[in-house]
């Protein structure tokens, strides 16, 4: 069987990536070393902590260490959300960095929708995660808008919003949601009708599982086969092509950042109606950030983007498990991070590797031409 | 307290000193960031290199002391803040190699290099200290004040040039002032300031005339290390004498948009960096007011947004207005022909 030119080129594009993530992980091994006083046992930790340890006992078969398992999963589940928000923007060449506020957002107007509505489960669950992805939707056409119309910075726009919406969850979170008789700031726990249902039992991995599918398909398909989907990606692959193509490249950039929007707003009513089951006043801890890294890893391509969330969650859940035992923080998966991050990006990296292995056996391959040349002479 | 104090103590001497020392670590950054942004090659990383030059410069100045025993005292503070430029210059290196040299996209590289310096930092704080939050435990130098002599007798004028206590401002305060003008003779009076310049505008322009475009970038980035580590220490040894987990706050990012809303000239942005500054002590001392302290967080990101609109709407105007008058003098050339 022989592989056709893409097969071969999406080959080439994992094996890169494969090599990638082994070089970082070795970087960050080496670092490790030079701190820890048990760096095997932490790394084993890292890269084998979040598997459920099967075992064969007299009573039978034992899973031990299912929450850990179930904790890569959530943990995913929310890196694919945000990392296909991530992807959308980047593949219209848009660097938005406002998912976390869109987080927090999300979170906010599916909570709200929780306590402050009642109604058959199956309509309330739709009902919040609608009002979560409509907050996301609004928060990213705001720096859409700003960017297609005005031409603000969309990095420096988004972040500043991404502390807005924080203070807005805050300011309604403590004023009007929280119940008082708590002795943290929370609100009560959602009712059940808006809770998501559970899919794996001793976890807290819901039916956002499904969703999640959904959203990548959904997302695939919008990339791939919507004329919006087709102008976004010319607008990031040529913006004056497109424009001189009759593309309406203001509405194209917007539009980019609110669908972008609504799945890291879908992002929040995970951890919200799936995770947390109430607000509390830290929801988030900064993961709509990660989705860079996991939009990178999958190239910003929307179907990629499951493995490289999956990769990723998995990373974070042992890094929280080494933290636990041994004497490396987790903030090592942070080092990672940014030496995967730098080696993607840096594209010339591998053509360099090539022209220096070629200048190499160039001399050698040379004289043999050189001898055969004679020998047919 | 009642609204009326607090205007009271807004539109004191006492608050313009508070606005100095709030405007410091914003105005050496947003330099820097005006120069990679000149330069063509913008520097995303501002945050990350301040916040690695804070910590190296907290860290390396109390431990100096137990290196180096017999030195004079004023000299850790010293050494911490060599350190503190000298990571923040590899930094910036690394952030100009793999943009210059291997094609990375210089946004997303500046991304990581801002990751590296937030998970890097309490990383080792936590090797060193066992502490994830601060490095209380670590005796750290300050970087020496600046007392200006005979004025403090004068009223207004003493807290004015040497801030509430008499104490002086920070010399990274001093160093913004005196960089700020160094910064504008060096962009518009040398050689170099012209060559930059025109390397952000056309590279391929600048490149045909014998400029090396890539040298000049590399120094460009470099040079936004620089001010952006000097940025960083004035956090840390001057500001506060301690580093916190994520003690710049965002600070690398507001400079960006100082730069964008100064117009993209020093004095500009060094006006833009204070008007930042004047609008988180405003916040400061609204807090004392019955006021949800979460109104008073927005104040700063809502000017940022609204100083990149203005900032936009104007030179849309700019370009609107150029573009006329070429139109005007184009049929004035035709009629009259």
């Amino acid at each position: 069987m022989t592989l056709s030119q893409k097969q071969k080129q999406y080959l080439m594009e994992f094996f890169r990536i494969l090599a990638v993530i082994l070089i970082a992980l070795a970087l960050g091994f080496l670092i490790t070393l030079l701190v820890s006083e048990e760096p095997v046992q932490a790394f084993k930790e890292l890269l084998t902590g979040p598997l459920p340890k099967i075992s064969w006992t007299e009573a039978g078969l034992k899973i031990r260490g299912i929450n850990r398992f179930g904790n890569w999963l959530e943990d995913s589940i929310t890196l694919i959300l945000v990392g296909l928000a991530v992807a959308v923007v980047f593949r219209a060449k848009q660097f938005s960095l406002g998912a976390e506020g869109q987080i927090y957002l999300g979170a906010l107007a599916a909570g709200i929708i929780s306590l402050h509505t009642s109604a058959p489960a199956f309509i309330h669950i739709t009902l919040a995660l609608l009002a979560a992805a409509g907050a996301g939707f609004v928060w990213g056409l705001i720096p859409g808008i700003l960017k297609a119309y005005v031409n603000a910075d969309e990095i420096v726009s988004t972040l500043m919003l991404n502390v807005i919406a924080v203070q807005i969850y805050r300011l309604l979170l403590i004023q009007w949601l929280r119940n008082p008789d708590y002795g943290y700031i929370a609100t009560d726990f959602f009712p059940e009708t808006a809770v998501l249902p559970l899919v794996i039992p001793g976890t807290r991995v819901t039916i956002a599982l499904f969703l999640t599918i959904i959203a990548v398909v959904a997302t695939w398909f919008l990339m791939t086969r919507t004329p919006l989907g087709y102008e976004i990606r010319v607008v990031g692959d040529n913006l004056k092509f497109a424009r001189y193509g009759g593309i309406n490249t203001r509405r194209v950039i917007a539009l980019s950042m609110a669908v972008s929007g609504i799945l890291a707003g879908l992002a929040g009513a995970h951890l919200s109606m799936g995770i947390l089951k109430q607000l509390t006043l830290n929801i988030s801890f900064g993961i709509g950030f990660e989705g860079i890294v996991v939009a990178l890893l999958a190239r910003n391509d929307p179907k990629a983007v499951p493995l490289a969330g999956l990769f990723y969650g998995y990373l974070r859940t042992g890094a929280q498990i080494m933290e636990r035992s041994s004497d490396v923080t987790r903030e090592v998966v942070l080092i990672i991070q940014a030496i995967i991050i730098i080696l993607i990006t840096a594209e010339r990296v591998l053509p360099l590797i090539q022209q220096w292995r070629m200048r190499r056996k160039l001399p050698q391959e040379l004289s043999a031409d050189h001898s055969e040349a004679a020998h047919v002479a | 307290m009642s609204l009326d104090t607090v205007l009271g103590s807004i539109f004191t001497v006492a608050f313009i000193a508070t606005i100095i020392r709030i405007s410091t670590p914003l105005i050496l950054p947003a330099l820097g960031g005006l120069i990679s942004e000149l330069a063509g090659v913008i520097n995303i990383a501002l945050e990350g290199l301040m916040l690695v030059a804070a910590f190296l410069g907290v860290v390396v100045g109390a431990y100096s002391a137990q290196w180096f025993p017999g030195w004079p005292g004023w000299v850790y503070p010293w050494l911490g803040a060599l350190a503190g430029i000298l990571v923040s210059l590899v930094l910036a290196w690394l952030l100009a190699f793999v943009h210059l040299e291997l094609g990375a996209d210089i946004i997303l590289a500046a991304l990581a290099i801002n990751i590296l310096a937030q998970g890097g930092t309490v990383f080792v704080m936590f090797a060193l200290t066992g502490d994830k939050g601060s490095t209380s435990t670590l005796a750290s130098p300050a970087l020496p004040n600046i007392v200006i002599p005979f004025v403090n007798r004068i009223p207004v004028l003493g807290v004015l040039f040497n801030a509430e206590n008499m104490t002086g401002y920070n010399i990274m305060t001093y160093a913004a002032l005196v960089l700020t003008v160094l910064v504008w003779f060096v962009l518009y009076r040398m050689p170099f300031g012209a060559h930059l310049r025109a390397v952000g505008e056309n590279p391929e322009a600048a490149a045909s005339v014998g400029i090396n475009v890539r040298r000049v970038q590399y120094t460009a980035i470099l040079l936004s290390g620089l001010l952006a580590a000097l940025g960083g220490l004035n956090l840390s040894m001057g500001y506060l004498t301690i580093f916190q987990a994520n003690m710049t706050a965002g600070r690398g990012f507001i400079a960006l948009a100082a730069v964008y809303l100064g117009n993209r000239n020093p004095i500009g942005t060094v006006i833009a960096a204070v008007i930042f500054g004047a609008a988180t002590a405003l916040g400061a001392q609204m807090g004392t007011l019955n006021v949800p302290p979460q109104y008073i967080e927005m104040i700063p990101p809502f000017v940022t947004i609204a100083a990149l609109v203005i900032y936009n709407l104007r030179r849309q105007a700019q370009l609107a207005a150029n573009a006329r008058k070429f139109q005007d003098k184009l049929e004035q050339e035709h009629g009259a022909g």
